[in-house]
């Protein structure tokens, strides 16, 4: 009755944070930490080459001038591959949104196809595109085609029907409302889409360059790999991980730019 | 093949936790001692499975133990890693990288490239057959299919325009990583030619689909494939390593002995034969697998001996062609003192 | 315009959401439809505007729309349904996009209904800026910009606070009194519908059925919430709703 006390705070937590510095103070203190530990013979060349090593690796790359090579050639691909697979993807993925027809037939081929893995169809891709481009560029395409297809159409079913009914209500033609209220309603979900599809593409740039691939970053990944070359092999690992980082952030901004209603 | 560096054993290295090595180095003596052979499910093993199912290494006093492999890369990975003991593989560019480090030592010879016997032939498409790649002297302009760069396809490839004259620059070399990609590409003629082993070229000759032109023993006799062991097991257990080889050895005389004159007697061949199959196609039914067990007896060196000049000549090749560093050479990677040397450099 | 509804019944599947309606609107009348949760009076409403094909009987819509009217059945949602990626003058330029019009045209007629709604300061803000009451005015800026002849408005005012119900009450009376289109004002409160409604009919619960009308005399732009004339009326329309909305409200949901 007589004792006063606060209330206890209860609240809070639950509420991550991002703290920009911390990022990057990972990455440094980790790589120092394994730059020592190689400098003092903790960790053996054969087991990781020192990151001093990749860098120098890396160098070479630049100084010889195939980094361009091997960059352009990589890039080449994954715009082709990644556009078509997109816009073929989309078209698709807006089809099953819309049209029971394209739904029942095309669903479960998709349903089918997704999960197999690509690589294991290389014999009958060198067959079917041949072992130039064509290959190389349909790896990436089923590659991103599928993720793409079922984002899109997800995105697709998942606009407000009330919007929909309002543009019917006010007499809006059916390519208006496609236009002006699915496919924006649609354009989260497809740019997260994206953002996995490209991750995807450039997963399977390694399996895509397996075939006859002279020059491009997944093929000198595994050339290093073949000559057990590790220094080159964490730097051409390192090069797909800033790829990724920068498709990342790219992404990152097509949706600030496209997305600004959200806030 | 990396998560394979990262094994416990290799972890307690990294730790530098000597002390498993030298516990186990002191507990020999009377107990059969383990060993583990790194194999790949290939009739070209077939002298170690010889050995094995015919208990010689057991009258060396060793508990050998099969470790089976896809490819021979890992094999080669695993013994420098130390989880296994012994293994047969070609040398490649990755090859000679690892023994770089100084882990791998290449302790005996095994299938080589010799006139007389089958082994690698060279095939061309139907196609680039009939446009006019019928021998190899015309192999400038067109391309050959291979596994990998810095393969032993790619050194035949080598070796063959270094025979005939030309840059290797003027082959198309196109890595398409399996064999089943290369035979696929041959047969729709995306390339022009490839490189294999005896039992895969004949059929596909045979039936049509591609065309032999000729055998790389003509133009490089060479050694294919060598027995290798850890830096770490020559030098602390030279002991096993002799008692192994010994135990191969009695393998390869039984192999020679059959397989390389199948003719002569063809109850033993057909007794060694079903010996293979017990690890080689065991999937397929005896009367099918046997065919093939039969046709890939290649050429094994007798006494398991080892043409030192040509893996000199391998590695000087691997390291003009900038797949390995330069700074050592052919001494920094094999031990002579386990089985004859010979063609040794002067 | 004129509305007629002529023995409406919709069904669906087992259940008769709506039994035999029958009604008339006058041009420039605004009948209010009250009634007990779940007895189909956004159906009906979503019949009216032509979005939903009832199960038996016909809507007729008599009279010539008024001169540049683009679309005279005008729905107002309940939940606005603004598109939240277009701005506040977006989403009222989005129903005249499709119609023949320059576009200094489009953007006059946007201007007009914005500062009509008192809504021209806010012409560039995101839905998600603007409070619920605005978001609602922007849906009324959005239908008057068609012109509507008859407004088909769906508990316009149910998702707002009670003060902002009443500021929008006087801003809708105000433009019924400018604009005397023809409405059909769906609602569950009492109180506004005797402020907005000429007339009110009440439906019974499911399967719902007209079980009373009431005409209020009182023009709009007069009517008072302290007049106790009005608020004998919503007690009559209390007593005579009550115990159908406790039986709809024990009802189990068979849907
Ligand atoms: N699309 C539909 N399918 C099946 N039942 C529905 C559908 N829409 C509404 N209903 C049912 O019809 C009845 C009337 O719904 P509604 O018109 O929304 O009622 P009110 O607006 O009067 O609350 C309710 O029982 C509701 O569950
Ligand atoms: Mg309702």
């Amino acid at each position: 009755m007589s004792e006063v006390r606060p209330v206890p705070f209860r609240g809070g937590g639950f509420r991550p944070r991002s703290i920009g510095v911390v990022g990057p103070i990972v990455f440094v203190v980790l790589i120092s930490a394994w730059e020592a530990a190689s400098r003092l013979g903790l960790i053996t060349p054969l087991v990781l080459p020192a990151p001093s090593e990749a860098a120098a690796a890396f160098w070479e790359l630049l100084e010889t001038g195939r980094l361009w090579l091997h960059l352009s050639a990589s890039l080449q691909r994954l715009v082709v591959g990644w556009t078509l697979g997109t816009l073929v993807g989309v078209s698709a993925g807006f089809a099953i949104g819309l049209f029971s027809l394209a739904r029942a037939g095309l669903m479960p081929v998709v349903s089918a196809l997704f999960p197999i893995p690509k690589i294991a169809l290389l014999p009958l891709f060198i067959i079917w595109f041949g072992i130039g481009e064509g290959s190389k560029v349909a790896t990436l395409f089923f590659g991103t085609f599928f993720p793409t297809v079922i984002a899109t159409y997800a995105g697709v079913d998942g606009v407000d029907r009330t919007l929909i009914r309002m543009g019917q209500s006010f007499g809006l033609t059916w390519w208006s409302i496609v236009r002006k209220i699915v496919l924006p309603g649609a354009l989260p979900a497809i740019l997260s889409g994206f953002r996995i599809s490209a991750s995807i593409a450039i997963i399977l740039l390694v399996a895509a360059e397996m075939i006859g691939a002279e020059f491009g970053i997944g093929a000198y990944v595994l050339l290093a790999g073949n000559l057990m070359a590790t220094d080159q092999l964490i730097a051409g690992v390192a090069m797909l991980s800033v790829m990724g980082l920068t498709v990342g952030f790219l992404i990152s901004r097509a949706e600030r730019l496209l997305l600004r209603w959200r806030g | 093949m990396i998560d394979r560096l990262f094994s416990r054993r290799r972890v307690a290295h990294l730790l530098g936790a000597a002390l498993f090595a030298a516990a186990g180095a002191t507990a020999t003596a009377q107990a059969a001692e383990k060993v583990t052979i790194g194999a790949l499910r290939f009739t070209s093993s077939a002298p170690l499975f010889v050995a094995f199912e015919r208990g010689y290494f057991a009258d060396e006093g060793l508990d050998a133990e099969f470790s089976f492999f896809q490819a021979a890369q890992p094999v080669a990975v695993a013994i420098a890693s130390g989880d296994v003991d012994f293994g047969v593989t070609a040398l490649t560019g990755g090859f000679f990288n690892l023994a770089s480090k100084g882990a791998l030592k290449v302790i005996g010879g095994h299938f080589h490239e010799e006139k007389g016997y089958d082994g690698s032939a060279i095939l061309v498409s139907n196609k680039a057959y009939e446009a006019g790649f019928t021998s190899v002297d015309k192999f400038p302009g067109h391309s050959l299919g291979m596994t990998q760069v810095g393969s032993s396809f790619h050194y035949m490839a080598g070796r063959i325009a270094e025979a005939k004259g030309f840059p290797l620059s003027d082959i198309t070399l196109l890595p398409l990583q399996k064999v089943g990609a290369i035979i696929a590409a041959l047969k729709s003629g995306q390339v022009d030619s490839m490189i294999i082993v005896p039992h895969i070229a004949r059929p596909l000759d045979r039936g049509g689909a591609a065309k032999i032109i000729g055998w790389v023993y003509d133009y490089a006799p060479y050694q294919v494939t060598t027995l290798f062991t850890s830096t770490n097991n020559t030098e602390s257990k030279p002991e096993l390593v002799k008692r192994f080889v010994k135990a191969y050895q009695r393998g390869i005389a039984d192999y020679r002995a059959v397989m390389l004159n199948q003719a002569k007697d063809p109850a033993a061949t057909e007794e060694m034969t079903k010996l293979i199959h017990k690890y080689v196609y065991a999937d397929r039914p005896y009367e099918k697998a046997a065919p093939s067990i039969k046709a890939g007896a290649i050429y094994v060196n007798e006494n398991a001996r080892l043409d030192v000049g040509d893996v000199k000549a391998q590695l000087e090749w691997f390291q003009a062609q900038g797949f390995v560093p330069g700074g050592f050479d052919y001494r920094a990677i094999v031990d002579t003192s386990f089985v004859e040397a010979y063609n040794l450099p002067k | 315009m004129e509305l007629r509804l002529d023995g409406i019944t919709h069904r669906y599947g087992a259940v008769t959401v709506l039994d035999g309606i029958d009604l008339a609107v006058g041009s420039g009348q605004v009948v209010c439809l009250v009634g007990p949760s779940g007895c189909g009076k956004s159906t009906l409403l979503r019949i009216i505007g032509g979005l939903e094909m009832p199960t038996g009987g016909a809507v007729h819509l008599m009279g010539e729309p008024p001169e540049g009217c683009f679309n005279p059945l005008t729905y107002v949602f309940q939940d606005f349904a603004l598109l939240p990626w277009r701005t506040a003058a977006d989403n009222v330029s989005l129903v005249l996009e499709d119609h023949p019009l320059s576009a200094e045209a489009r953007s006059a007629v946007v201007a007009d209904v914005l500062a009509r709604t008192k809504l021209t300061d806010f012409a560039n803000a995101w839905p998600r800026q603007l409070s619920g009451g605005m978001k609602q005015r922007v849906a009324l800026a959005r239908a008057l910009a068609v012109r509507p002849a008859v407004m088909l408005m769906d508990e316009p005012l149910s998702a707002l606070d009670s003060q902002t119900r009443e500021l929008l009450m006087e801003d809708l009376i105000g433009l019924w009194e400018r604009e005397r289109f023809t409405a059909v004002y769906v609602t569950h409160n009492l109180l506004e519908a005797v402020r907005l409604g000429h007339r009110v009919v009440v439906l019974s619960r499911r399967p719902g059925r007209i079980s009373e009308q009431m005409t209020i005399d009182t023009p709009l732009a007069e009517r008072d919430m302290a007049d106790p004339i009005l608020l004998a009326k919503a007690e009559r329309l209390w007593v005579a709703m009550r115990d159908e909305a406790a039986a709809a409200d024990r009802e189990l949901l068979h849907v």
